[in-house]
Formats: structure tokens, C-alpha cells, sequence
């Protein structure tokens, strides 16, 4: 949570276009936004920010979503923070994986900018 | 003698600079355009995040070159997202235009400018577009038809699916680029390829079979498990390994019985359909093939055996004259692990 008392969305993805538009939806729903252009960069904003949620795209470079999303589950200060795959492949075993990974739940592309806001809302009311 | 070698050298050293000159001055100025494109969408993206969501915005005039850095942030905005987005996308480019300038475009004497055209109502998000697409798919120029197929699919226009289908099967488009367009369309497409099961050309009603293995979904299995007793054995075949695919485990006993249909592939199909679905009841069937059958129906049975129980795959392969495939799964097996 932030200062005033916004929650605070962290988004990663190595597309500017998607970080913008997904920043835009969220910031219009009343949350405050950390940004990360890969897994890598994701992570180190979580541990920084301790964000309190974290919409995380599967294919990024050098730490992908699944990856980025397991060692996040293995800090203690980000272990049981939700997370939110955004993600192309939506075959069943790549869901799986996701859900192995530590994921609480998962967004396909191409997405509805207003379902995300509504999953986001969902996942941190089940908190 | 000496003097003209000198001469002409010298100009050949000219020439050499002045290229050097024009090349490195050619990539200034690309670069340049780059950066400018670059700063101009980034400026411009608050904007077309407010269209993409619907937001009441008055647009200011722009020129012609910020109108179209506009519209390619859109575009690639509406290969993004869906629902609403997407629908407040279509209306954009719709109400400013664009569709009807790209749709004439569809009609130029140059082959690039329509192709170009056809790729760019691809981004827009309007299936107004849609008929002028679909007849660019029968466009002369091979490039401008496999623009329109693209679009198309990005569009996911059900109009599309049956000419889609054809041109996968005559060739007329590359069948990556056809294949991927149906699989844009995705899952609504199935009841357009259903449709084309009963009256179409056996060659055509095979990739539909195979289209409806990837897109559908168990309950699409019923009329999947009546091909399997078609007169043409590709049908057969291609109705086998959808339902492989589609993990039909109500097909397992039809699926059984096609281990024994006369043609090698649909047999090769049918065992790996089971193997797919793990159908436990068909291990002696699949023991019996990989021992007995032709070459590829019987390497075909003994991995489908490895899948649905590697047990009996070991068992059967101890015995003495188990032959070779049933030897290699076991290996394979061990590989595997």
C-alpha cells in the first residue's frame, strides 16, 4: 500500500505499448503503478517496492513470467504477494505451468483492458 | 599512359567518397526519421490510450504525418487487446475514415499500395473491412492475398473461414500463412468447418477435420467419430488424429477399431490418438500392432503404448520375438525418465 493509501501494482513487460496501456487502465482504477521491462528488472522492483500485486507478462527476456514468478515465491517479502500472468500461450500445460510456478491467476492476450482491472480487483478483495 | 591511370584513379577515389558521403548521410537521416516516429507515437500514446478506452477526447488537427503515427499506435493497440477496446478502435478508425481511404487503396493498379492497404485493415479493428478483405483474397498478386488472409484472421472474420480453407488446400496462399489466419479466428470457427464436412471435397473436409482438432473441444467428437468410417482413408485418418488431439476419450472404442482399418496411415493415426487420449483398454491392441503390424503402424502402436502404459510396454517387450519398435519405446522410455 502506498502512502495514501493506494494499493500498488507492479506490471512487467518488455512491450512499452502494453506497459502503457495496462499502467493507464490501472491508474484510472484508483491504483498506483511500478513499472518493469523484464523478469529481471521485475524482480529486483518487487523486493524495492514490495508491491502488492504484480501483473507480469510470460515472454519476456533474460527472466521470463514463469521464472520471475517462482523466484518471487521463494523471497519471504514477496512469497505471498498475488500475481497476475498476462499471456499469449493459453495451452493447457503453459496454464499449469503458470499456476506451478506460484501464479494466482492469469490474463490471455490479446486482453480486455477492463477485465484485467476487474481481475485485479478480484484478487486483491481475496486477500 | 601514366597520367590517365592517374586520372581515372583519382575519380574512382571521388566516386568512393562521395557513396561513403551519401551512406553515412543516408543513415543520419534514417536514423533521424526513427527517433522522429519514435517521439512522435510517445507523444501521441496518452491520446490513443484514451480512444482504446473509450475516454471522450477532442482530437486537435494534425498534420498528416502525426494523423498516421496515430493510427499505427492504434493498430498495434488492436493486435492487443479485446472486447470493448478493440470495438472503440474499429469505431475510431471507422469515423475518421481510414477504412474507407485503406478499402480504396484495395482497388490501386500497384500491387505494394494494396498489399499495403490489406495489412493495415488488418489493425483496424473494423470487420466493415471485411468484404473488400475477403475479395483481396483472390487478388492476382500472391502478396497482397496473403495480406488480406492475415487481416482476415486478425479481424477473426467467420465470412473468412471456408476461403481460408480452399485456398489452404489449392495452394493459392503459402498454408502457413492461411493455417494461421484460421487459427487467429480460433475456436469460432469450428461451426463454419463443421459446415464444410459433409459437401466439400475430400482434400478440403481433411484439413477441416484437422482444423476442428486444434480449435475444438471434446463435445466436437461425435461427428469426428463418424468420419472415422468414411469412405476416404485421409478423412479417416485426419478424423484419428483429431481426436487425438481433442482428447475424446468417447472415441477410444471407435478409435480401437480403427487400429484395424486396411490403409497403414489411418492405423499410424488411430494408435497415436489412443496413446493421446491414454486409453488403458487398448494396451493389448497397441501391443498386438507394435509386434505384428507394418513398419509405421507398429512403431506408431509401441509409443502409443509407451503412453498409455509403460508396464505392459516392458512386459510385452521381454517377450521373446517382440520385435524391434517395442524395443526401441522401452528405450526411449528410459530416455525419457
Amino acid at each position: 500500500m502506498t502512502g495514501n493509501g493506494q494499493p500498488l501494482i507492479l506490471i512487467a513487460d518488455d512491450d512499452p505499448d502494453i506497459l502503457a496501456l495496462v499502467a493507464f487502465r490501472l491508474e484510472r482504477a484508483g491504483y498506483e503503478v511500478v513499472q518493469a521491462r523484464n523478469g529481471e528488472e521485475a524482480i529486483q522492483v518487487a523486493l524495492a517496492r514490495r508491491p502488492d500485486l504484480a501483473v507480469i507478462d510470460v515472454m519476456m527476456p533474460r527472466v521470463d513470467g514463469y521464472e520471475a514468478t517462482r523466484q518471487l515465491r521463494q523471497h519471504e517479502e514477496t512469497s505471498r504477494m498475488p500475481i497476475i500472468l498476462l499471456t499469449a500461450r493459453v495451452q493447457e500445460e503453459d496454464i499449469a505451468r503458470g499456476f506451478d510456478a506460484g501464479a494466482d491467476d492469469y490474463v490471455k492476450k490479446p486482453f480486455s483492458p477492463q477485465e484485467l482491472g476487474s481481475r485485479v480487483q478480484a484478487v486483491l478483495g481475496r486477500r | 599512359m601514366i597520367g590517365g591511370l592517374a586520372w581515372v584513379s583519382g575519380v574512382l577515389a571521388l566516386l568512393s567518397f562521395l557513396l561513403v558521403c551519401a551512406l553515412a548521410g543516408r543513415r543520419v537521416a534514417l536514423a533521424h526519421a526513427e527517433r522522429r516516429r519514435l517521439s512522435t507515437e510517445e507523444r501521441l500514446r496518452p491520446l490513443a490510450l484514451a480512444l482504446v478506452e473509450g475516454e471522450s477526447v477532442e482530437l486537435p488537427r494534425f498534420g498528416a504525418y502525426e494523423s498516421r503515427a496515430l493510427a499505427r499506435v492504434l493498430a498495434r493497440y488492436a493486435r492487443q487487446v479485446s472486447g470493448t477496446a478493440l470495438a472503440h478502435i474499429g469505431g475510431f478508425f471507422e469515423d475518421r475514415g481510414h477504412i474507407a481511404r485503406e478499402v480504396a487503396q484495395l482497388e490501386s493498379r500497384r500491387a505494394w499500395r494494396r498489399a499495403s492497404a490489406a495489412h493495415a485493415l488488418g489493425g483496424m479493428a473494423s470487420t466493415s473491412a471485411t468484404p473488400a478483405l475477403l475479395q483481396a483474397l483472390g487478388d492476382s498478386d500472391r502478396d497482397v492475398a496473403a495480406a488480406a488472409a492475415r487481416s482476415l484472421g486478425h479481424l477473426g472474420a467467420l465470412d473468412a473461414v471456408e476461403p481460408l480453407v480452399y485456398a489452404l488446400v489449392d495452394g493459392r496462399l503459402p498454408r502457413a500463412v492461411s493455417a494461421q489466419a484460421l487459427l487467429s479466428i480460433g475456436p469460432d470457427a469450428v461451426p463454419r468447418l463443421r459446415g464444410l464436412l459433409a459437401d466439400a471435397p475430400v482434400e478440403v473436409a481433411a484439413f477441416a477435420v484437422d482444423l476442428i482438432g486444434l480449435l475444438g473441444e471434446a463435445s466436437d467428437s461425435p461427428q469426428l467419430v463418424e468420419l472415422l468410417r468414411d469412405t476416404s482413408a485421409e478423412v479417416r485418418a485426419h478424423a484419428a488424429r483429431a481426436l487425438g488431439r481433442l482428447a475424446a476419450q468417447d472415441a477410444s472404442d471407435e478409435l480401437r477399431r480403427a487400429l484395424e482399418d486396411r490403409i497403414p496411415f489411418v492405423r499410424v493415426n488411430a494408435a497415436h490418438a489412443l496413446g493421446a487420449i491414454r486409453d488403458a483398454f487398448a494396451a493389448p491392441a497397441l501391443a498386438r500392432q507394435a509386434r505384428g503390424d507394418e513398419f509405421d503402424p507398429a512403431e506408431a502402436a509401441a509409443r502409443a503404448l509407451a503412453r498409455v502404459s509403460p508396464e505392459v510396454l516392458v512386459a510385452v517387450a521381454a517377450e521373446p520375438g517382440s520385435g524391434p519398435h517395442l524395443a526401441q519405446a522401452v528405450d526411449l522410455l528410459h530416455v525419457q525418465t
